[in-house]
């Protein structure tokens, strides 16, 4: 899935320093960069160029797809419900300002991200999901960051998960359909049975709120996901769950723009450049409490 | 507790049901409208429409709805059909509820006595005339539980829009609750706002219900529905007029005795009418369903002023031949002529259609009563009477209504105009229905059995009633009977039939004393028992 984000390979306690660390950062670059952003006054030579380039963008409302289920990257404003709010909304808005084009948000589940936008009911999706082979088939993939994923468990973590390793076998993992989670954990069958232990077994659901309840059921053993996904569970209920560990994918995130339109896909491309030039990048990790060390150069997932 | 108020009363999940509401009614309604052609199609006489609607329903019934909205939001884009995502949920909806309509329509058009269609035909109504005033009346009062239900279903399916990105109430919560984590208290307060809205469409139901109910007697009444105890006593309320009611024959004073006319008038009469000319000739009339043959070449002519008895046993073709004559059936081969027209055939002399059929009806002008009375249920006895006259007739509202209170009185049934069949007893009934086949003036009246679906003791008021019309009024009749004694005192002939013809015909009092054929013999012995005609006097 998706979402990976952040953050984090570390354990927890120095995810509580790195967030202290992280709000220092933000509030300091909050002042020097956010307020230029804001004001789209942000790399502004590059951008003015980009839209002189790619006039055809500019003073459009494109249509952004996204699985408003991930706080911290998309999900609606608790106080604003009207809003969407996060990480990847920020960026969408800046690459869209450098751009000259304003985006609207269909919520979609994550399952449909793709297919929404190869049907033409959103132009662009920016909303946590990582860019593999499989996907690049339906669409392009501008990446834009690395991926990091948490192990969520029950506090006390009753199975010792230790990871997408034999430690799984016997145990039920929630994930959400479609996500990138899944088949790594159907990987661990033939491990397991080598081990001589029974398989771990899936339970499919259509987004996170769903995957956290089945833990907090009881029906689940673990979910595994972006690791600020399962920071945020673990904040919302900490008497109850816990992350067992923070482990390495290898993907990255990428936005999604249609396979017909590569005029897009480098004008988005070129103004996440700018974007990351003038240190917007940087600073909305730090906006978000995410990891700073999830920042990547944009490179082109493209498949024929 | 306080987080499931706050959510409650949370703007964002309020809106949502906005976009909740509109789904469903787009569903509703162009499942409502497409339920109509679709039934429309399977209750048509063409094959083909019937075959393509069954098809559409296999695979809009037999697929999940998910998939539909997911194929309308993604997969129509495709041909270039871009709906916004209500007009996809929506449209989904409509072809998804539209099977389910069209089976309540169908069940309700199919549920409505065949009789009373029957019974609408032969007072010229058209097909469409027939629809929309007695079968849509009755069909949609029994729908609307079912509507009732289907509105619910749709109400609830509309969630399933959440998958293709409409803002409605399920959507608006699942993401509510991943960016606050209040997971319980957010589908709680969501479910109540579901159940207020399933609870709306119930108290609607009991209201439009109640609007149509046909036995409500007062306004005042409309609210008491809600009152548990006021329902037991519906069967009480159904039972009052009935017993108000003083016996019939107390109504009819001067019909309890049957009108002595002595044979010699008798005699005489049947001989002038000899003299008429003629109003119903069938010649040569051949009818079978299937192997069966049900009409073996009928004969049979009536002049008018006369009354004429079938007689003969059950099975022998006496109703076929009385529908022939109306055309409310078809033959294979004869032919049927009334006042001088012949039936069934244009006048290029290719086959009519059922409209064309119903106006022949209405401007030939033939009366049928039938065994089963096929009173149109929905409507009092006056409007059984009045309606058709205004439908098919063109009568203003003042004179048809004129003309049902005349022919009431004359059935003896005034003070039961405004009542409804159902609480008429069967001699009340048939005394209306034959006051509803006489309205239009017809110039020959068909009676089909018209006292063998009566208890005895009602059985004279109707027969009182069509000797009058046979001997005060000098109405041209042919009545299919087995009251042997009443054909004897009021038919100027009878025609005796076995095996779809006529084996015997002449003038009834000499047939029914003195029959040469066995058969007819046999038959009136076997009726003799307790119908024996009157000796000469």
């Amino acid at each position: 899935m998706h979402r990976q984000s952040s953050t984090e390979a570390r354990a927890r306690h120095s995810a509580v320093i790195s967030g202290l660390r992280s709000a220092a950062l933000a509030t300091f670059l909050l002042a020097t960069i956010w307020a230029p952003t804001s004001a789209s006054a942000a790399a502004p030579a590059g951008c003015a160029a980009l839209q002189t380039k790619y006039p055809q963008f500019k003073g459009k409302q494109l249509v952004n797809a996204i699985n408003p289920h991930t706080p911290g990257y998309e999900a609606i404003d608790p106080k604003d419900p009207n809003k969407y709010v996060g990480f990847d909304i920020d960026l969408g808005e800046a690459i869209g300002e450098c751009l000259g084009f304003t985006l609207t948000y269909k919520p979609v589940t994550f399952a449909a991200l793709l297919t929404t936008l190869a049907s033409g009911q959103a132009d662009i999706v920016i909303s946590d999901i990582y860019a593999t082979e499989e996907r690049a088939k339906a669409a392009d993939f501008i990446t834009y960051s690395k991926v990091f994923d948490g192990v969520l468990v029950a506090k006390g973590n009753p199975k010792k998960i230790t990871g997408i390793n034999i430690s799984m076998c016997g145990a039920a993992a929630a994930e959400n359909t479609g996500y990138v989670e899944v088949p790594l954990v159907q990987a661990l069958a033939p491990e397991c049975k080598k081990e001589g232990k029974p398989e771990p077994t899936l339970q499919l659901y259509d987004n996170n709120a769903n995957c956290i309840q089945a833990i907090l059921a009881g029906r689940a053993d673990t979910y595994v996901n972006d690791v600020n996904t399962v920071d945020q569970a673990v904040k919302a209920n900490p008497d109850k769950l816990e992350k067992a560990i923070a482990v390495t994918i290898p993907y990255s995130v990428g936005i999604a723009v249609p396979k017909d339109k590569p005029d897009f896909r480098d004008a988005v491309m070129a103004a996440l450049i700018e974007v990351q030039k003038a240190g917007t990048h940087k600073a909305l990790l730090a906006k978000w409490e995410l990891d700073p060390n999830n920042f990547k150069e944009p490179d082109i997932l493209s498949v024929k | 507790m306080s987080l499931f108020v706050h959510y409650l009363s949370l703007p964002y999940l309020i809106e949502g049901i906005w976009f909740t509401v509109a789904v469903t009614a787009l569903g509703l309604a162009g499942g409502l409208i497409l339920g109509l052609v679709l039934a429309a199609m399977q209750l048509s006489r063409f094959a083909v429409l019937a075959a393509l609607a069954r098809g559409y329903t296999v695979i809009f019934r037999g697929t999940p709805l998910i998939l539909q909205m997911v194929f309308a939001y993604d997969a129509l884009p495709q041909i270039g059909l871009k709906l916004s995502a209500i007009g996809a949920a929506g449209l989904a909806l409509a072809a998804n509820e539209a099977p389910f309509i069209a089976e309540m329509l169908r069940a309700g058009v199919l549920g409505v006595d065949g009789g009373q269609v029957l019974a609408g035909q032969a007072l010229g109504m058209t097909p469409s005339l027939l629809m929309r005033r007695i079968i849509a009346p009755q069909a949609i009062r029994t729908m609307i539980p079912a509507f009732g239900n289907e509105t619910v279903s749709a109400l609830k399916n509309s969630s399933l829009a959440s998958v293709i990105s409409v803002q409605e109430l399920t959507l608006r919560s699942t993401q509510l609750a991943s960016s606050t984590f209040d997971f319980f208290s957010i589908f709680f307060a969501s479910g109540l706002i579901y159940l207020v809205l399933t609870s709306l469409v119930s108290v609607i139901q009991l209201f439009v219900e109640r609007a149509l109910d046909l036995d409500r007697v007062t306004p005042q009444g409309r609210l008491s529905i809600f009152l548990p105890w006021r329902r037991v006593d519906l069967q009480t309320k159904l039972a009052e007029p009935a017993a108000l009611l003083p016996p019939p024959h107390s109504l009819l004073p001067e019909m309890t005795a049957p009108r002595p006319t002595s044979r010699s008038d008798r005699a005489k009469h049947a001989a002038m009418v000899q003299r008429n000319n003629v109003a119903v000739e069938v010649t040569g009339l051949r009818k079978s369903y299937g192997a069966q043959t049900v009409l073996n070449g009928v004969d049979l002519t009536v002049r008018v002023g006369e009354v004429v008895a079938l007689l003969g046993p059950s099975g022998s073709g006496k109703s076929t031949l009385l529908r022939c004559i109306n055309h409310l059936e078809n033959w294979d081969s004869g032919m049927v002529r009334v006042g001088g027209r012949r039936l069934g055939h244009s006048d290029d002399g290719r086959k009519l259609s059922p409209r064309a059929i119903a106006n022949e009806r209405a401007s030939v002008g033939v009366g049928m009563v039938f065994q089963q009375f096929n009173l149109f249920s929905h409507l009092t006895a006056r409007e059984n009477v009045a309606g058709p006259l205004r439908w098919v007739h063109g009568l203003t509202r003042t004179d048809a209504d004129r003309r049902a209170r005349e022919l009431l009185e004359r059935v003896g049934l005034s003070h039961r105009a405004d009542a409804l069949p159902r609480h008429l007893s069967g001699g009340q009934q048939q005394r209306v229905a034959i006051a509803r086949a006489l309205a239009p003036n017809p110039s020959v009246l068909l009676l089909d059995e018209p006292t063998s679906a009566l208890d005895p003791e009602l059985v004279n008021e109707v027969l009182e009633v069509i000797r009058r019309l046979a001997v005060d009024d000098g109405l041209t009749m042919i009545i299919s009977t087995h009251q042997i004694r009443f054909a004897d005192e009021v038919a100027d002939r009878v025609a005796f039939l076995s095996g779809g013809s006529i084996i015997e015909q002449g003038p009834a009092h000499e047939i029914l004393s003195n029959p040469q054929h066995p058969a007819t013999a046999r038959f009136l012995s076997v009726m003799e028992a307790d119908k024996a005609p009157e000796s000469t006097s």
